[in-house]
């Protein structure tokens, strides 16, 4: 029983690792074949990984540093444990939701730190970018967690998935028309893809918080972000999804939500930080708040 | 009785402490700093050695109103008591080099020592006129310290002072009252009195110290002394006002919430739904917690930044205790030992960083300085990781406690406050870090080093408190059911590591394991690669345009746009009126002091006059 649990909880990070290797390798082909090309094979990340790791020459600025982009990906790598994944769910007896949200702020921390001790410019300005789309996004966020868990009456993630078994009118989705709508808006910027990706905007700010990393730093930063969007979106399928029967149910909406994604950043363009803030704080905000209201008046 | 002994020695020793420290000034400097650092400690041992004990001690019969005047400890006050003496401690140690050299140390030392005395008097006050005596002397000892440095700090001090004073008058008045019909002092004594009075009446008693408690406490809107009095302290004294002296509000209102009033009779204090005395309280606290948060963002002195975050993170406890659920009162009650922990923590590090760069702490001026105070910087980021509330940091549990709470109670709005309270700290926090640690570190700032050994220790000690309650929160959570028990409600369930499986899901060790474990393998991952050659702060990538040394301060303004978006609606209204009332009352003294002409003539004409209108009021009388 304590082997299959430990197992469970060990294998849940792999299981995330993989996706996201796969994600990686899919964005880049969807993206490709919606603007006419071949793109590369869906091995490629893994090339890229293992080349990045394997580089001769690696640039560090400090112990901070270091440590930075290790927390940064530790940090991914114990959220996922966190999240149910369609009836895995090893950890969740020791934290809920509340956690997991909190738990998403050690890998951006790791990152920002490293960012700020990589001395570069081009890092802080990305990562007062990213910090103030966070808060941008956080607003809407928040408002439709809480609708969930006031919906559900109930902080537990695993108890949100199981209240939404009986059937696809049981999903968050449908309980929570409005707040589901407000955080499928809010993806694009949680993911921090296209059209808000200025905080790693490659042209302007050379990548931003990215830009002093190289070989296995680049490959590790390059892993967290992939696992990163693996989380946002397996919580997304575990708030209003349903979550899944199994692994492999749970799994297919991950990858269909991560695919409308991809098709919305290979098409649309760039915003500037305040154009996201005024989209961020209005329709979806408003429609969260709906959301919330009703979610509170249906319970109360 | 070893015990009474022991409790009877405490107060004299404290206000002992700080009459003999200002007279050892006089001989020496350095029997001033051995007596000040011993009488600082003296209280956090007798303190700790009366941990469990419930003491009462009459100490003096009031001839002519027939009260006894007495002190008592139980485990509400053991806890307010361990904590601020534990803090004013660390902020002696603190000051010992901060302030080394500069004018008046035997008033300072003193002070802080008074200060201490007053507010271990406050918690151990069992009667309503030692709490008072001992209010007034914290009160005054505090404007003293405020105003140390002269010059702006006056001002700050006397913005305190008028405040504290209207304060202390609300109390007074309801102290007064509560004697005249209730015949008492005591303060569990009046508690059983003032269950049988009209609802009127007890809404007043309790509207009067809520007032008395709430100035002092910093909510909004009368929190207008805070953001002056912190930033024009010296930081040591910011640390104790910020982490204790503040907090001796949330003292006050659990006293009068749930020893005076009881609970159950705060509860019916309402006249219909929303009109209801705990739902106010709790919106004021959601207030209290969003509106300065926000104030904070914008701040650029990274102690005014900070005290704007003492006034936010008081929201939390005033929430958390709103609704006197034991999980509530919990979280309230732990997330005031937690903010004491941080709040020093970062005042201290800000205080390092003053001491160092010559008294700067203006964000926009610094950077880069973890590579020069790496133990300045690692108290940093744990101290904004406490007062953000990562997980493994005492802060998170005590959130985590609150936010379940107003799930839990059904009210997400309020809980929304308070998360959104968290990301609006975020920002601003690592904004504290980022300008002061991280970057590059400016030319003149190049030969800085870390400070000396006796500002490390206390920096260091407030880390591991805060890391250690973070992984094992039952060691705070049991004192703290301790202290619902003797609050009279229901105590919270507890195990070491968060709260047992029936009250939710939080184990603070399976997250640990879970960080430690990641860490671990990504470290080894890490290390199988090829190790990496250290480059220099101006051996980086700028894409071709190389930035220029020391002309370019990129973390100034470092969210310009939201600030641009939050700055139009968070002005300080509170503060406006404020000196709008200031400006008013000033023009009125003004008129008022013409009556002082300075010509005896005049003078003796006022004499003459007020003389004649006696007389012409006792013939009145007579016809």
């Amino acid at each position: 029983m304590m082997v299959k649990r430990i197992a469970l909880i060990l294998a849940l990070p792999v299981v995330g690792f993989l996706v996201a290797v796969l994600f990686m390798g899919l964005s880049r082909k969807i993206t490709a074949r919606i603007q006419r090309r071949y793109g590369p094979p869906l091995y490629q990340p893994i090339i890229d990984v293992v080349k990045l790791l394997t580089q001769k020459e690696n640039i560090s600025h400090g112990v901070l540093f270091d440590f930075g982009i290790l927390l940064g990906l530790a940090g991914a790598l114990v959220t996922i444990a966190f999240i149910p994944a369609g009836g895995i769910h090893p950890l969740s007896t020791s934290g809920d939701f509340l956690v997991v949200l909190y738990l998403m702020l050690l890998s951006p921390l790791g990152l920002a730190l490293a960012a700020g001790a990589s001395e570069n410019p081009n890092a802080s300005i990305g990562v007062s970018r990213k910090l103030t789309l966070a808060l941008g996004y956080e607003v809407p966020f928040l408002l439709a967690a809480l609708a969930v868990m006031t919906r559900f009456g109930t902080t537990s993630l695993v108890e949100i998935v199981s209240a939404q078994q009986s059937s696809m009118l049981g999903w968050g989705a449908a309980a929570l028309p409005l707040s589901a709508l407000a955080t499928f808006l809010v993806l694009p910027a949680m993911l921090g893809i296209r059209p808000f990706d200025f905080a790693t905007a490659p042209q302007e700010i050379a990548s931003g918080p990215l830009v002093e990393l190289g070989g296995k730093y680049l490959a590790f930063a390059a892993i967290q972000g992939a696992l990163h969007t693996y989380i946002v979106l397996s919580l997304f399928v575990d708030l209003f999804l349903g979550g899944g029967a199994n692994i492999l149910t749970f799994l297919a909406k991950v990858l269909a939500v991560f695919f409308v994604g991809t098709c919305i950043n290979a098409v649309l363009p760039r915003v500037s930080v305040a154009q996201a803030l005024r989209y961020l704080w209005k329709w979806p905000t408003l429609l969260a708040l709906a959301g919330l209201a009703i979610a509170a008046v249906m319970r109360g | 009785m070893a015990m009474e002994t022991l409790f009877a020695v405490i107060l004299p020793a404290a206000f002992g402490g700080a009459l003999l420290v200002y007279l050892a000034g006089k001989v020496s400097g350095a029997l001033r700093n051995l007596l000040a650092v011993l009488f600082a400690a003296a209280p956090v041992v007798l303190v700790a050695l009366l941990h469990g004990q419930d003491v009462r001690l009459g100490y003096y019969a009031l001839p002519f109103l027939q009260a006894e005047l007495a002190l008592r400890v139980d485990a509400l006050a053991w806890f307010f008591a361990i904590t601020v003496s534990a803090i004013d401690l660390l902020a002696v140690v603190f000051s010992l080099r901060y302030m080394q050299g500069k004018r008046g140390l035997d008033f300072y030392y003193s002070c802080m020592l008074l200060v201490n005395a007053g507010m271990l008097g406050i918690v151990f006050s069992a009667d309503l006129i030692s709490l008072f005596v001992c209010w007034e002397i914290m009160s005054w000892a505090t404007y003293l310290l405020i105003s140390y440095k002269g010059g702006k700090a006056v001002a700050a001090g006397l913005k305190y002072m008028i405040m504290s004073t209207a304060g202390s008058c609300a109390m007074l008045l309801a102290v007064a009252s509560l004697y005249a019909t209730c015949g008492t002092f005591d303060i569990a004594a009046l508690g059983q009195q003032l269950s049988g009075m009209s609802p009127g009446y007890r809404l007043f008693i309790l509207l009067m110290f809520v007032l008395a408690f709430g100035i002092k406490n910093a909510i909004v809107p009368v929190h207008v002394w805070l953001p002056d009095a912190h930033s024009e302290a010296v930081s040591p004294f910011s640390a104790v006002l910020s982490g204790v002296l503040v907090r001796m509000g949330v003292y006050g209102l659990l006293l009068v919430l749930f020893v005076m009033m009881r609970w159950a009779s705060v509860l019916r204090l309402s006249i219909s739904w929303p009109v209801d005395f705990h739902y106010i309280l709790a919106w004021v606290g959601a207030i209290t917690i969003v509106v300065p948060t926000c104030i904070a963002l914008l701040q650029d002195d990274a102690k005014r930044l900070l005290a704007w975050h003492g006034i936010g993170q008081g929201g939390y406890m005033v929430l958390g205790i709103a609704f006197g659920t034991s999980m509530g009162i919990a979280g309230g009650v732990f997330h005031t030992l937690n903010h004491a922990t941080y709040i020093a923590l970062l005042f201290m590090v800000v205080g390092a960083v003053e001491y160092r760069t010559g008294g700067v702490r203006n964000l926009n001026e610094l950077g880069g300085l973890a590579k020069r105070m790496p133990v300045s910087f690692v108290g940093g980021l744990i101290g904004i990781s406490g007062l953000i509330g990562l997980p493994l940091t005492n802060g998170f549990v005590s959130k985590w406690l609150i936010y379940k709470t107003l799930i839990g109670e059904g009210h997400p709005f309020l809980a929304f406050a308070a998360l959104i309270g968290t990301w609006l700290t975020i920002l601003s926090v690592f904004k504290l870090l980022h300008n002061i640690f991280l970057g590059q570190v400016p030319q003149k700032y190049a030969g800085v080093r870390e400070v000396p050994l006796s500002m490390q220790l206390p920096v260091a000690v407030l880390s591991l408190t805060i890391l250690a309650l973070g992984v094992f929160p039952g060691l705070a959570l049991r004192p703290i059911a301790a202290v619902q028990s003797s609050l009279g409600v229901p105590a919270i369930k507890t195990t070491l590591f968060g709260v047992p499986r029936e009250l939710g899901e939080l184990n603070t060790i399976n997250i640990l394991a879970g960080v430690a474990l990641s860490l671990a393998a990504v470290y080894g991952l890490f290390a199988l690669g090829k190790r990496a050659r250290r480059a220099d702060q101006f051996d980086s990538y700028g894409a071709g345009s190389y930035v220029p040394t020391d002309r370019y301060q990129y973390s100034a303004k470092f969210y310009q746009r939201a600030y641009e978006f939050i700055g139009p609606y968070v002005r300080d209204r509170a503060d406006d009126f404020y000196a709008w009332f200031v400006g008013k009352a000033e023009g009125l003294f003004e008129e008022v002091r013409k009556i002082y002409t300075g010509n005896v003539n005049t003078y003796a004409a006022y004499i003459v006059i007020f003389l004649t209108l006696l007389i012409l009021l006792k013939m009145g009388g007579q016809l």
